[in-house]
């Protein structure tokens, strides 16, 4: 019954914020609410680290070892993002917008909600409804600052993924096609398992690429991915880490899970598609990388070079590829989250989104400059953190595979993101620090102004703390449980 | 000729003609200027997804294609327009003609080829999976439809048709559904009428936020945010 | 054999008779939905008489094919009513001697003769109004083309006879999706091709804008009343084609007795004047398009016809 509650307190929690009691309730309810869906997520993951399946309502709403990964990734982003946005939306929108605020947690709790549906949903319509819901309700969350350029991004994302929903649906539709006329078959992820066998195969191969290109486009895939960096640069910081760090990964999952249905030479064929599609997102996004002028949208490009990543390492094939895969998942969400809320303590520290106007970040505020260090080193894939983990895990796994042209580009573009962030992180965060204001006539940057002392706000350090305790830890240590949840995931993608 | 046979040659004959006029109104949605005539052939074309709806539940005795008929009615014909309406009704009445990146006649031309294109990949699998008179033009012609749409949200830079666009895509991928996906669970069909109508409360409301910050719903214009 | 004769020659009494008429009820009708009275319907009789007896002037600096022009406008219409049905639904005598390609083919000629006419007396309006319908017909060629194919595939044959039967056995195929979206296709090129709003506009007076009109500028006399009643005969044939033989057979002599194909003659005139009906509606809700916009609207006549052709195809 744990799924269902989940959904039920995120509703609540949705429904309470709205309520005009005190400046601090709206933001403790939803605090409350995603720590109580956290804790119910850890059970259900745990539940189904030893494999198997938790049924809330049979074909409706179950959790298996996959899903529950994703679903403690939401609820872990979840949570954090809700602390976060306690000192973050209270400091920039003013402690006098009262409806404002409310409004804004309200719709993060409606976005959340989405969110976990995803992975609890098992009915493919209703996943697909779940997937279209997390971008119709995120779309005033990303336009929330109501600047033009927020409403152009909240445009583009919405308009884009919309196409991408409607083109998944036909996808969806034609394996439910594929399952025969009998209005009793199970369309579930399970069930369409078991039916796979029968299904023509050019049926489920049209459908899959349907499903890639429409979810594709929502998860950033090159060259589906224009409206990416503009929304998750717009939105409030906790937001794009919700967007960046999970929601494109619950989208990438939707996708991955089709992978099992594949056998023998089509599962061959199939991986190609992942692989190509990997590697032109992970190549276009790291190049674009190194032209970033602001540091939210170079953190955005790192995900679809992440998103890239991770399809390159689903398309290898084989269990170590796949468990690749997975540590992937987990060491790109928790770190993304990470760099997007140390992003936005360095929005909040400057009152700048550029990257050529900020200098010695660390002796502005020592936490945002160290965090966002730590974040840059962490995602660009230095050794210590668990980014790095992975990535040599996947590549590992592809060499043994022996297919050295995909690892030898791919270890090219992770380079040459390394480099690009690095670049673009070390020169903001040391130096002298002052931060260099644009002149809007003349379009370059002019005076400078010594900037003072800043100190983040108590609730956006608890974040960040929270947020870099696993990314350092998981590049050293895998706790046992989490280790058997990624087994258990990475073995369902193949085929049983 | 049996009166069964003859029955069922009326209706594929009926339902292929819906298909037909279904796909005239995705290529009206490319190839008409005026924006309110574009709002009115969108309603025209839910109107023929329900028809459709309708043939397809008399012949298989389905209660639920009924009920998606009159979802699609409700929805598409009064709630949607109406919605729209409020929401950008200045839009869609004070600004008659809409700019096109490429001109119309070769929109069109490129909507043939789409339409063939839809064709080319829904053949094979009406052969592999054994499809009948109604499969034979739902899906297709929904292929057609909803490509044709996310060709039209791509040509057109206004904010209003480009949500039609949306719409037609919609459309087309349900009427495809109606016909090949007829027996999902009831709640995932009440799902996507809400679903649908959240879309255009939620792009229809983003269109007016835009007006009222910008001045103008040129989406296209844009340009704010892209790479150097 | 001598019955059918007589019938075809009945035909084209009936297409030279009554194609004025047929005129006289569009114009007034118009007039009556702009609320004015308008012409009497008898007016293009009325006008074709005092023609044909006023002195026909002819420009020395013009060639043969100036003088020739008008007969061969008049002629062609009633070479065409030789061919197809506008009274019986089995065919006549003369019917043999070609299909609907080559009725299509004839009344090309008669514009193509206008055409080259129009240029020969050096009038400047002339050229303009040729070069235009030029433009129009060879955005339009591609739909007939389309149309005609996707006709004979359907109906598995050219020969109006047997196209025409095929819409109504069974009566489910008069609603198969590519005869009506062809159906469509075509409404809009009859339209193109008799000059109507959209398209051009045939009461317009002012030869700058005018696309048909500004041919026959130059002729008087008996020149401009054969060409006038050549045009009516034109437009009379493009109706009985399209009702006749693209509709439905509906009103046709079925038998071979006297009275039975004089009994047709009003039903096709009450046919003729519903089309009649919806050209009015037409014409009378849509505005002029501006010349480079012609194309848009023959661009949706040719996506139409495609459309019915696709489906066609693969719905058989």
């Amino acid at each position: 019954m744990e799924l269902l509650y989940i959904l039920i307190i995120s509703l609540l929690a949705a429904a309470l914020s709205l309520l005009p009691v005190g400046k601090r309730f709206a933001p403790g309810v939803t605090i409350l609410g995603s720590l109580a869906v956290f804790l119910l997520s850890l059970r259900t993951a745990l539940a189904t680290a030893a494999g198997g399946e938790i049924t809330a309502i049979a074909d409706y709403l179950a959790c298996d070892s996959f899903s529950a990964l994703i679903l403690l990734l939401v609820a872990f982003v979840g949570l954090t993002a809700a602390i976060f946005s306690w000192g973050y939306i209270a400091t920039t929108v003013g402690e006098t917008d009262d409806r404002k605020i409310r409004r804004y947690y309200s719709r993060f709790n409606l976005f959340l909600l989405s969110m976990l549906a995803v992975p609890i949903f098992s009915q493919l319509a209703l996943v697909w409804i779940a997937v279209e819901m997390t971008t119709l309700l995120s779309v005033f969350l990303v336009s929330f600052e109501s600047t033009p350029q927020a409403l152009e991004a909240a445009w583009k994302y919405a308009v884009l993924t919309c196409m991408g929903a409607s083109l998944a649906l036909i996808g969806i539709l034609l394996l439910r096609w594929g399952m025969g006329p009998s209005p009793n078959v199970a369309f579930t992820w399970a069930g369409l398992l078991a039916a796979s066998p029968q299904m023509p195969p050019a049926l489920l191969y049209t459908a899959f690429l349907f499903i890639l290109i429409g979810f594709g486009t929502k998860a950033g895939l090159v060259p589906m991915h224009t409206w990416l960096p503009d929304a998750h640069s717009q939105a409030p910081s906790p937001i794009c880490a919700i967007l960046s760090g999970i929601e494109t990964t619950a989208v990438l999952y939707c996708i991955m899970r089709l992978l099992p249905m594949f056998q023998g030479g089509a599962a061959a064929d199939i991986g190609k598609w992942f692989i190509i599609f990997g590697l032109i997102s992970a190549g276009v996004a790291s190049f674009l990388l190194i032209q970033a002028k602001d540091y939210k949208r170079l953190f955005a490009f790192s995900t679809v070079e992440h998103m890239g990543i991770i399809m390159v390492a689903a398309g290898l094939g084989g269990y170590a590829a796949h468990f690749g895969a997975m540590m992937q998942i987990v060491s790109h969400t928790v770190t993304k989250s990470l760099c997007f809320f140390a992003a936005g303590a360095t929005l909040m520290a400057t009152g700048t989104r550029n990257i050529g106007a900020i200098r010695g970040l660390i002796r502005i505020s020592p936490l945002a400059g160290t965090f966002l260090m730590v974040g840059g080193l962490g995602i660009a894939g230095a050794p210590p953190f668990a980014v790095f983990l992975s990535e040599f895990s996947i590549l590992k796994a592809g060499i043994m595979n022996g297919q050295y042209l995909v690892i030898g580009l791919l270890a090219f573009f992770i380079a040459v993101a390394f480099f690009g962030i690095m670049l673009q992180i070390n020169r903001m965060v040391f130096g002298r620090p002052e931060i260099i204001l644009m002149d809007e006539s003349a379009l370059q940057f002019a005076r400078s102004t010594a900037p003072k002392h800043y100190i983040l706000p108590l609730a956006c350090i608890i974040a960040l703390l929270a947020t870099v305790i696993p990314v350092i830890l998981f590049g050293v240590y895998l706790p046992e449980q989490l280790y058997q949840l990624l087994h258990q995931a990475a073995a369902s993608l193949g085929r049983v | 000729m049996s009166e069964s046979e003859m029955v069922f040659s009326f209706l594929t004959k009926l339902n292929a003609l819906t298909g037909g006029l279904f796909l005239l109104c995705a290529f009206g949605l490319v190839g008409i200027r005026q924006m309110l005539t574009c709002l009115r052939i969108y309603v025209f074309q839910a109107l023929l997804l329900a028809v459709s709806a309708v043939i397809l539940g008399y012949y298989h005795a389905s209660i639920h294609l009924f009920v998606v008929a009159a979802l699609t009615i409700v929805t598409k014909v009064f709630i949607i327009p109406w919605v729209l309406r409020q929401a950008v009704g200045y839009e869609s009445y004070a600004k008659r003609e809409i700019s096109q990146v490429l001109n119309i006649p070769t929109s069109l031309l490129i909507s043939i080829a789409i339409t063939i294109f839809a064709y080319y990949i829904a053949g094979p699998l009406l052969a592999a999976n054994g499809a009948g008179a109604f499969e034979k033009v739902n899906l297709p012609i929904g292929m057609a439809s909803l490509l044709i749409g996310a060709y039209t949200v791509t040509v057109r830079g206004e904010a209003v048709p480009q949500l039609l666009g949306i719409l037609a895509m919609e459309n087309g991928a349900f009427f495809a559904g109606i016909s090949i996906a007829s027996n999902l669970p009831l709640i995932a069909e009440l799902a996507a009428a809400f679903y649908v109508l959240i879309t255009v409360l939620v792009i229809g409301l983003l269109a007016m936020r835009i007006h009222t910050v910008i001045a103008k719903t040129a989406v296209g214009e844009m340009m704010a945010l892209r790479e150097e | 054999m001598i019955n059918k004769i007589i019938f075809n020659l009945i035909q084209v009494i009936v297409v030279m008779a009554f194609a004025p008429l047929i005129k006289g009820i569009l114009a007034r009708l118009k007039e009556n939905v702009q609320s004015k009275r308008g012409p009497s319907i008898f007016q293009p009789y009325r006008d074709i008489w005092k023609l044909f007896h006023k002195d026909e002037v002819i420009s020395e600096h013009s060639s043969w094919i100036f003088r020739l022009t008008p007969f061969v406008v008049f002629i062609t219409p009633i070479f065409v009513a030789l061919l197809i049905p506008v009274l019986t639904d089995y065919p006549l005598f003369f019917a043999f001697m070609g299909d609907m390609l080559g009725g299509g083919f004839i009344l090309a000629l008669g514009g193509f003769f206008a055409t080259l006419a129009a240029i020969d007396t050096g009038n400047p309006y002339g050229p303009m109004g040729s070069s235009r319908t030029r433009m129009v017909g060879f955005l339009a060629e591609p739909v007939f083309m389309i149309v005609f194919f996707t006709v004979s595939f359907i109906a598995g044959s050219t020969i109006p006879y047997i196209v025409q039967k095929y819409w109504v056995t069974p009566l489910a195929n008069f609603f198969e999706p590519a005869h009506i979206l062809m159906l469509l296709a075509f409404l809009m090129l009859v339209i193109a091709e008799t000059g109507r709003i959209p398209v051009d506009n045939p009461s317009g007076h002012f030869e700058l804008a005018m696309i048909d009109e500004s041919k026959g500028l130059e002729y008087s006399g008996r020149g401009a009343a054969l060409m006038k009643w050549g045009g009516s005969m034109k437009f009379f044939v493009l109706c009985c084609i399209f009702l006749n033989v693209l509709v439905a057979p509906w009103g046709l002599a079925h038998g071979t007795e006297l009275w039975q194909v004089l009994l047709a003659v009003p039903l096709i005139l009450i046919k003729i004047s519903i089309f009649v009906l919806v050209l009015v509606a037409i014409e009378s809700s849509l505005a002029k398009l501006r010349l480079f916009r012609i194309t848009e609207f023959l661009g949706a006549a040719f996506v139409t016809s495609v459309a019915a052709m696709i489906i066609g195809l693969f719905f058989m």
